[in-house]
C-alpha cells in the first residue's frame, strides 16, 4: 500500500472507481479523407439586395450554372450582421467555370437573356469548401467559408471529442490493454521486444489469446503474429507452440454446442477486439485484416505504424475488410515501455 | 515446383497459390497457402515458405540474414501487402511473380509496399512480374468456380 493510500483513504473513495485514473482519452484513428483540412475552391457570388427575385433567381442560375459536384454546398447564404447592405448573397459559379471573365462584372458573369439582373449588387469573389464535411470539426470549419449541409456521423462526433467510451468501458479496456502490457514485460525478460497483444471478445468479454513479441525465435513473430496464431490454436487450428512463454496463451472460446450451428462458432479473430501496446506494423496490420479483426486499441504510436502513423491500412481503398482504430488507451503504461531508459531503440 | 505447390493448395480447397524460395540454386522452402487448414488468415504461401527457410537456416547454422539477402522468392501471385512487408522484414531482395493480386497486392497493384520508403520496416525489393502469369490466373478462376459454382463473379477471399 502507498504512502499516498493510507494517508487519504477517504479521497480515494470519494473519487470512485469508475472515474479513478484513467487520464488517458481513446481517440479514433480516422481515414486522411476525415481528417484533412478542408480544401477551398474559388467562387464568384452576388449581393441579393431585393429579397423578392431569390427563388427566380437561383432558378435561372441553377440551370445556367449547375454546381456540378458540389451538392454539398448552399447557393444563398444570410447576411449575419444587421449592418449589411443587403440581406443574402447568391453564390454564381466557380471561378474555373467562368475562365474567360477577366473583370468580374455582373455583365460578363450573367448573359441578359439567361438571367434577370435586377436587385442585385456587384459580384465578388469567395472561397467555398471544395468537398462535403465528413466529420463536425471539417463542417465548422467549413461553414466558416461558405454555408454547407453535412449528413454527421454521430459516433464519429462524439468519438473526436473523446467521449465515445463510457468510464466503465474505459476501466474495462484498461484491463485489457494492462494485460498486454503485462505480457509485453514478460516478453522483455525473455530478451524479446516489449510489445504485448491481447485478443478479446466483445460480445462475451472474454480474453481469448494473450500473446507478446517473439522475434528472437522468429523475426515475423511480432505480438499481433503470436496472438493470432493463439486465436487460431484456441479454435483448434494454429501451427506454433509458444509453450515456453507462460505469458503466451489462450483460452478456447465457450459456443453452445447444443445448438452449434455454424454461424454461432468463432471463425479466426471475426468481431473481436485487439488491444497492442504499440501501433502494429504494416505485415500485422494487414494481417488483421485478412483475420477480420473488429477493432484494434493501441497505446502508443510506432515510426512505421500502419494503423495511423505511416499508413492506415484499417481505411484503405480497395481492401474489402475496414475496421475501427483507437489510439491512447492507457498511453502512460504503453509508453513507459517504450522510454528511453527500459529500450533505447524500439524496433 | 511453383506450381505443384498451387495445384495441391487448389486440391485442399485453398486458394490457389504456390511459393519457391531459391538460395545459389537451391531451393531452402516452398510452400502454397494453408489458410483454412491451421485457421490462421496469415498462413499464405509466402509466409509457410519464408517458415521452411528459417528451419533450413537453423538446420544448417547459417546467419538468416545473409541468407535471406541472396534469395530469390517466386510466387504465382503478387504478395499481398501483409507478405510484402513480412519480405522487407525479412531483407528479400528480388520476388519474381505471376498474376496480380487486385484485391490484396502490396508490389502496387493496392499499396506498393515493396517499394515504400519505411526505413524502420526492413528493406525493399524488387519485383519481376509477369512470370507464367496466364496459368496463375487460369487457377485462381478454377478456384472460384469451384468455391461458388452459382456466382458468376464471386466475393470469396483471395490470396
Ligand atoms: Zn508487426
Ligand atoms: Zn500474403
Amino acid at each position: 500500500m502507498s504512502k499516498e493510500d493510507t494517508m487519504e483513504p477517504q479521497m480515494k473513495r470519494w473519487k470512485g472507481s469508475a472515474c479513478h485514473a484513467h487520464s488517458w482519452v481513446a481517440y479514433p484513428v480516422l481515414s486522411d479523407e476525415q481528417s484533412q483540412d478542408v480544401e477551398l475552391v474559388e467562387a464568384f457570388a452576388v449581393p441579393i439586395v431585393d429579397k423578392k427575385v431569390t427563388s427566380r433567381l437561383v432558378r435561372e442560375l441553377n440551370s445556367l450554372y449547375p454546381l456540378d459536384g458540389l451538392q454539398h454546398i448552399k447557393r444563398v447564404r444570410a447576411r449575419k450582421d444587421r449592418d449589411s447592405p443587403h440581406p443574402l448573397e447568391v453564390l454564381v459559379c466557380l471561378a474555373s467555370e467562368a475562365p474567360e471573365v477577366k473583370e468580374v462584372t455582373i455583365n460578363s458573369l450573367l448573359p441578359p437573356e439567361a438571367v434577370g439582373r435586377e436587385g442585385l449588387g456587384e459580384p465578388f469573389t469567395v472561397k467555398v469548401p471544395a468537398r462535403p464535411p465528413l466529420t463536425r470539426p471539417q463542417f465548422e470549419l467549413a461553414s466558416r467559408h461558405w454555408p454547407t449541409s453535412f449528413h454527421e456521423d454521430k459516433q464519429v462526433t462524439v468519438a473526436l471529442r473523446g467521449e465515445l467510451f463510457s468510464p466503465l468501458q474505459k476501466a474495462a479496456m484498461h484491463t485489457y490493454m494492462m494485460s498486454a502490457v503485462t505480457a509485453a514485460r514478460a516478453g522483455r525478460e525473455s530478451g524479446m521486444e516489449a510489445v504485448g497483444a491481447v485478443m478479446v471478445d466483445p460480445v462475451t468479454d472474454r480474453i481469448v489469446a494473450v500473446g507478446h513479441d517473439c522475434r528472437g525465435d522468429h523475426p515475423l513473430h511480432h505480438a499481433v503474429m503470436v496472438c493470432i496464431d493463439l486465436v487460431a490454436r484456441s479454435q483448434g487450428g494454429g501451427c506454433y507452440s509458444f509453450d515456453g512463454y507462460t505469458a503466451c496463451r489462450f483460452t478456447s472460446p465457450e459456443w453452445n454446442t447444443a445448438d452449434s450451428e455454424e454461424s454461432s462458432q468463432p471463425y479466426i479473430c471475426t468481431g473481436y477486439d485487439l488491444y497492442v501496446t504499440r501501433e502494429p506494423c504494416v505485415m500485422c496490420a494487414m494481417a488483421l485484416v485478412h483475420s477480420r479483426i473488429g477493432r484494434v486499441f493501441y497505446g502508443t504510436a510506432s515510426a512505421d505504424g500502419a494503423l495511423g502513423t505511416r499508413l492506415k491500412i484499417h481505411t484503405q481503398r480497395d481492401l474489402n475488410h475496414r475496421f475501427e482504430v483507437y489510439r491512447g488507451v492507457s498511453r502512460t503504461e504503453c509508453e513507459e515501455l517504450y522510454s528511453s531508459d527500459t529500450e533505447k531503440d524500439h524496433f | 515446383g511453383l506450381f505443384l505447390q498451387a495445384r495441391d493448395a487448389l486440391e485442399n480447397g485453398e486458394v490457389p497459390v504456390g511459393c519457391l524460395l531459391v538460395y545459389k540454386n537451391e531451393i531452402v522452402g516452398k510452400g502454397r497457402n494453408e489458410v483454412n487448414e491451421t485457421k490462421n488468415a496469415t498462413r499464405h504461401a509466402e509466409m509457410v515458405s519464408l517458415d521452411q527457410l528459417l528451419d533450413w537456416c537453423r538446420r544448417g547454422d547459417l546467419d538468416v540474414r545473409s541468407v535471406c539477402e541472396r534469395t530469390v522468392l517466386y510466387v504465382t501471385v503478387e504478395p499481398c501487402i501483409m507478405c510484402a512487408a513480412a519480405l522487407r522484414l525479412l531483407n528479400i531482395p528480388l520476388v519474381v511473380y505471376g498474376c496480380r493480386n487486385e484485391r490484396f497486392g502490396g508490389c502496387g497493384s493496392v499499396l506498393d509496399v515493396s517499394s515504400a520508403d519505411l526505413p524502420r520496416t526492413g528493406t525493399a525489393f524488387k519485383c519481376v512480374p509477369g512470370h507464367r502469369a496466364e496459368e496463375a490466373v487460369e487457377m485462381l478462376k478454377t478456384f472460384y468456380k469451384q468455391e461458388n459454382p452459382n456466382a458468376p463473379k464471386p466475393k470469396t477471399r483471395k490470396d
